[in-house]
């Protein structure tokens, strides 16, 4: 294995525990990348090489010894800097965490490392993971790997590009309105929101307590069902987590569709996309039906209620979390997300009550219309082409940069406030060499069905194998 | 400034004692009046949820049942 940051997270795992590679040799591949590209784009934003090492060298002693091993066993991560570890640095993106040292972990933090991973480095992301493009006031905009000047997506806009750039095996994010799948589908990598609840929050930073879900980022859906299959279910610690039982997600990924209906929404999701991103979900969709798949147009019901409903929730809950900071020192804050913060202390109470209240009811009809006609739905995960940073900017752009800035989350945002797992894989590039990502949601606990078919879809693609053309410019190891 | 902005500032001034930290803020807060018209929209169209874990109880009520696979058949 000469290239071993090019090898999928399965792969790496397997090879530690089968004694063909080791732990610190991956390591030492991600540090090699690392040094080579971080530079340029910006995902790391601390490192513990000291504390790595050791974690590695305690993990090939472990193999040496003959020890069990866990399902992530000598793989070395890094993650979105929100997920906390007691006594590590915690910035959450923000100069209002800067030294923060949270005194609890993370229970899916806790998971991996009984399963054998172990974190080498905190990965940069929006501020208080509130926008999903990729932008940093503190820290530094976060770049693609693909073309430097465009956007990352975010808000795990580090977990996206580290992937991406080959210096990390797989990085935890979050999606509250498709910080997962947005950087997933900008970096040209794999990413997982699961159903609300699935997955345990606690010690992981707040933003909106409905719609917050913990998921994975890796270059393969296999590689996504190992980890979800890791730090899925029930949390004594997070009372909203659900009992719902934990199958191991790899059992699903057989490649066959001969028995499952795909639907594509012929309204909204396809509401001002851009040709490219259309030709290529559509080039995807011949895929998938000579997997099997039968495909079947039709009209979405209840988009309004849904945008309507979802559009206020992550607001009215994000307001009150901020507000003592909102008031002491707003300007510690980029424009990015005060601005996009502030009309949530405006929202009335009984209009966020109306949005949570409706919520049961709105997936319920939803699901007897949809999901009756077909197994899971695929879209576009950005309808557009990528937009560059510069065009995105806030901070700094003229009236209408909201606009363009909210737009890159339009098709991610409905399955949050349904709760509906779903799935982003990269099915091809825009005109800019930009990825584009594919979309797959379904019904509630349907994980592995929609990572079935993402599977299925990579086994007769190679997008995910693709690599950003900066990787050989760089002279990166892999 | 246009009424609705100046009443929206007013109303975040006097109950959580925030100004608007920028322009982005104020042009996202004029918004606001299209949140309103969604709300509007909708009127009649749904009924309240009585039951108070609504959502939960849909997730599961919706949830993936059968196998999906031959393996876990």
């Amino acid at each position: 294995m000469p290239k071993l940051a090019e090898t999928l997270l399965v792969e790496a795992t397997d090879a530690v525990a089968g004694g063909k590679t080791t732990s610190l040799a991956l390591l030492q591949a991600c540090w090699a990348n690392l040094d080579a590209l971080n530079p340029l784009v910006n995902a790391v934003i601390w490192e513990e090489r000291a504390q790595a090492e050791a974690a590695a060298r305690a993990a090939d002693e472990k193999v040496a010894k003959g020890e069990r091993l866990g399902l992530l066993h000598g793989v070395p991560m890094a993650h979105k800097d929100m997920y906390y570890q007691a006594g590590r640095l915690s910035t959450c993106g923000s100069a209002l965490r800067k030294d923060y040292r949270p005194t609890v972990t993370a229970t899916v933090i806790k998971r991996m490392e009984q399963a054998g991973a172990y974190v080498f480095a905190g990965l940069n992301m929006a501020e208080f993971a509130q926008n999903p493009t990729g932008h940093n006031k503190t820290y530094g905009d976060c770049h693609n790997p693909w073309n430097l000047p465009y956007i990352t997506g975010g808000s795990s806009s580090g977990s996206g590009a580290s992937v991406a750039a080959r210096f990390n095996f797989m990085a935890l994010g979050s999606d509250t309105g498709g910080s997962i799948r947005l950087p997933a589908s900008a970096c040209g990598v794999t990413g997982i929101k699961p159903t609300q609840t699935r997955v345990s929050r606690y010690g992981v930073m707040p933003l909106s307590f409905s719609h917050d879900n913990v998921g994975p980022l890796a270059r393969t859906a296999r590689d996504c069902a190992r980890v979800l299959t890791v730090i899925a279910g029930h949390d004594p610690l997070d009372p909203t987590s659900s009992h719902e039982l934990v199958p191991d997600y790899e059992q699903f990924l057989d490649g066959d569709l001969r028995d499952t209906r795909i639907g594509v929404p012929t309204n909204f999701f396809l509401d001002g996309a851009d040709d490219p991103v259309v030709s290529g979900m559509e080039a995807a969709l011949k895929v998938l039906e000579a997997r099997g798949a039968s495909i079947m147009r039709l009209e979405l019901p209840l988009m309004d209620a849904v945008a309507a409903y979802g559009g206020i929730i992550s607001r009215a809950e994000a307001a009150p979390i901020h507000a003592e900071w909102m008031r002491q020192d707003p300007q510690a804050y980029g424009a990015h997300i005060s601005g996009r913060m502030y009309p949530g202390y405006a929202l009335p109470a009984s209009y966020y009550i109306e949005a949570l209240s409706r919520r049961g009811p709105i997936l319920r009809g939803f699901a007897k219309d949809v999901f009756s006609q077909v197994d899971v739905l695929v879209t576009p995960t950005i309808k557009t082409c990528l937009p560059t940073l510069e065009e995105t900017n806030i901070d700094h752009g003229p009236p209408g940069t909201e606009t363009r800035f909210m737009a890159v989350s339009a098709n991610t945002r409905p399955f949050n406030y349904l709760g509906l797992p779903a799935v982003s894989v990269p099915c091809g590039f825009d005109p800019n060499g930009c990825p584009i990502g594919l979309q797959i949601a379904g019904r509630p606990f349907g994980e592995g069905r929609v990572l079935k078919v993402a599977d299925a879809y990579q086994r007769d693609t190679r997008y995910h194998w693709q690599r950003p053309p900066i990787l050989e410019k760089m002279g990166a190891e892999a | 400034m246009a009424a609705f902005e100046t009443q929206v500032e007013s109303t975040i001034s006097r109950w959580h004692g925030i100004k608007p930290p920028n322009d982005p803020a104020k042009r996202l807060a004029a918004e606001l009046a299209d949140t309103i018209a969604a709300f509007e929209a909708l009127r009649g169209t749904l009924a309240f949820e009585e039951e108070p874990a609504g959502f939960e109880l849909a997730l599961q009520a919706t949830k993936e049942k059968a196998p999906y696979t031959k393996a876990s058949m």
